[in-house]
């Protein structure tokens, strides 16, 4: 689950204007979550929070049940960071490495046995459409491409929380609605979801209790929209 | 055709961050001058063994007509040689010291590179004799002026008084080879360091989201230490194994001032490379060897303080 109270977030020196400003909201075990507002609300801003890459400026933040703080110890954060999967709006695939390289990263950093890890990429990576193109280094793929790579890499290890900024803007209607299939059936499992999005027809697709921000404050807190 | 799985691959990519040019042929440069330095302060240190041991304690006493015999007041002594007087009075040194009259072959030995090696019974030579004293005493202070009132004309040479200099000037030595070397371990840590600060601001953004997959600090500090360490494993190799030439060059000169007198050889290289190489000193040898792994400790080290100070940015 994920808690936050009163929370801010500013970049860098003190005297920047806070970019996401006295957060306060709870998302339960297994719950899903849109996340909206215009561009420049802050939905990056606040999902690199969630992912601990920043930590929060003001106020109480708790992720997983974890309570995350500047106190605590990087190690600890670290095995919180591996139990979090991340579809980044730029996708921050490895250029060097192939598909199946980027997607099995989770699952190598956590030492899982090499034939395990090739077991699974394959079917992740049959899954999301990209059974041809395994071997193909991440920096000649197209948008759509790279954009299912990065949705693989961060399902793989089977997170309990998933956050996607934006996955569906490169993906065809098609490839979209399956994915959000998808993210019902993980929260269903069990796992939390935030997604990210500006796409208002997405949202209408799956009915889920939403956060819209504006200028970073959290201006409305609903349930399920028509 | 690539295949899809390459090992344990990460995206760092480190053979190109942090490529071996530049990084392997500084730390062989300071490999080099490390070797060359510790055979200079090998050889310091051996001198200055020599000298706060046995040679200071030594003493050398000449004594010209040894033969002839002792004059006393009552005339020639019928009984006494001069040389036999001065061994008598020497009994009187500090228990444990040991007297050695030099025979005559020594004799011819220690003379040879003056005289040749001809037959010198002809030449009047005076009977030498050497005094070992025992650790921690001294010479009586009127030794030379009693022996000299016994037995005129005995000359009392005393090393301590070079052993002391000499001693001096060996251990200044070895503190310049002392801070030489530290200060190429300095600069090789200086090269790691920016050598590494260069590959972090290469590989920021795949750092930044290998952190963000989880990878732990040690994880992305060891894959980069690791990198450094065998540059500098492989420089420090290169580097001692190409002072090795000249080190044995110098060793070859040095062979007839270090052990007992040879020939002098005839030509500057050394024909007998095996038999050369067993003249370098084991203590030597081993600093030599352990080089490179300083080398490799030295880039391993300055590596993981770096990187772990530069992941603490990130949470
Ligand atoms: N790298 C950056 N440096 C400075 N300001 C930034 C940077 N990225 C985003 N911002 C600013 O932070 C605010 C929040 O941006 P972001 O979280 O990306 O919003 P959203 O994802 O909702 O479009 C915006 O005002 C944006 O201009
Ligand atoms: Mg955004």
């Amino acid at each position: 689950m994920i808690r936050l109270d009163n929370v801010s977030w500013r970049r860098g020196k003190k005297d920047n204007g806070p970019v996401l400003a006295n957060l306060s909201f709870a998302v339960p075990q297994g719950g899903f979550r849109w996340l909206l507002g215009p561009s420049g609300a802050g939905k990056s801003s606040l999902l690199s929070l969630l992912h601990i890459e920043n930590l929060p400026t003001d106020g109480q933040m708790s992720i997983l049940g974890k309570t995350v703080a500047q106190e605590e110890k990087r190690a600890a954060l670290v095995r919180l960071r591996q139990r979090i999967g991340m579809v980044h709006q730029d996708y921050q695939l490895m250029p060097d490495l192939s598909v199946a390289d980027n997607v099995a990263l989770p699952l190598r950093l956590q030492n899982r046995p090499e034939d395990e890890i090739q077991d699974e990429v394959h079917a992740i990576l049959k899954w999301v459409g990209l059974g041809e193109r395994v071997d193909v280094p991440a920096t000649r793929l197209s948008g759509g491409e790279q954009q299912r790579t990065a949705i693989a890499r961060a399902i793989i290890h089977r997170p309990g929380l998933i956050l996607a900024d934006e996955p569906t803007n490169a993906l065809e209607e098609s490839q979209a609605c399956r994915l959000l299939d998808m993210f019902a059936e993980l929260s269903a499992m069990g796992t939390t979801v935030v997604v990210a999005t500006h796409n208002e027809s997405l949202v209408r697709r799956l009915e889920r209790p939403f956060l819209f921000l504006e200028r970073g404050r959290l201006v409305e807190e609903g349930g399920e929209r028509a | 055709m690539s295949r899809p799985f390459s090992g344990r691959k990460d995206g760092l990519s480190l053979s190109e961050a942090l490529p071996d040019r530049s990084l392997f042929a500084l730390v062989a440069m300071m490999g080099f001058l490390a070797a060359l330095t510790l055979a200079g302060a090998s050889g310091a240190r051996a001198l200055s063994a020599r000298w706060s041991g046995g040679a200071a304690q030594l003493l050398t006493i000449q004594v010209p007509d040894a033969d002839t015999a002792l004059t006393t007041q009552n005339g020639p002594s019928a009984t006494t040689t001069r040389v036999q007087a001065v061994l008598a009075d020497l009994a009187s040194l500090p228990e444990g010291a040991q007297i050695h009259q030099l025979t005559p072959p020594e004799l011819a030995r220690l003379l040879e590179p003056w005289l040749g090696e001809t037959d010198n019974s002809a030449l009047p030579l005076p009977a030498i004799i050497r005094v070992k004293l025992p650790p921690d005493t001294t010479v009586p202070a009127a030794l030379e002026q009693t022996l000299n009132a016994h037995v005129p004309g005995t000359i009392v040479e005393h090393n301590a008084r070079w052993g002391e200099r000499l001693r001096a000037l060996a251990n200044s030595l070895l503190a310049c080879a002392g801070l030489a070397l530290l200060s190429v371990g300095g600069i090789a840590t200086m090269i790691t360091g920016l050598a590494t600060r260069t590959g972090l601001a290469t590989r920021k953004d795949i750092i930044k989201t290998l952190h963000g997959l989880g990878a732990s600090d040690s994880y992305i500090a060891g894959r980069f230490a690791w990198r450094t360490a065998t540059l500098g494993f492989g420089g420090g190799l290169t580097g001692t194994l190409v002072a090795c030439p000249p080190l044995l060059l110098l060793l070859q000169m040095a062979a007839p001032f270090a052990s007992a007198p040879q020939a002098t050889p005839e030509r500057l290289l050394p024909t007998d490379w095996q038999a050369l190489a067993n003249t370098i000193p084991p203590d030597m040898l081993c600093a030599l060897a352990f080089l490179p792994f300083a080398a490799a400790f030295i880039c391993w080290f300055t590596t993981q303080v770096m990187v772990r100070l530069w992941l603490l940015r990130l949470p």
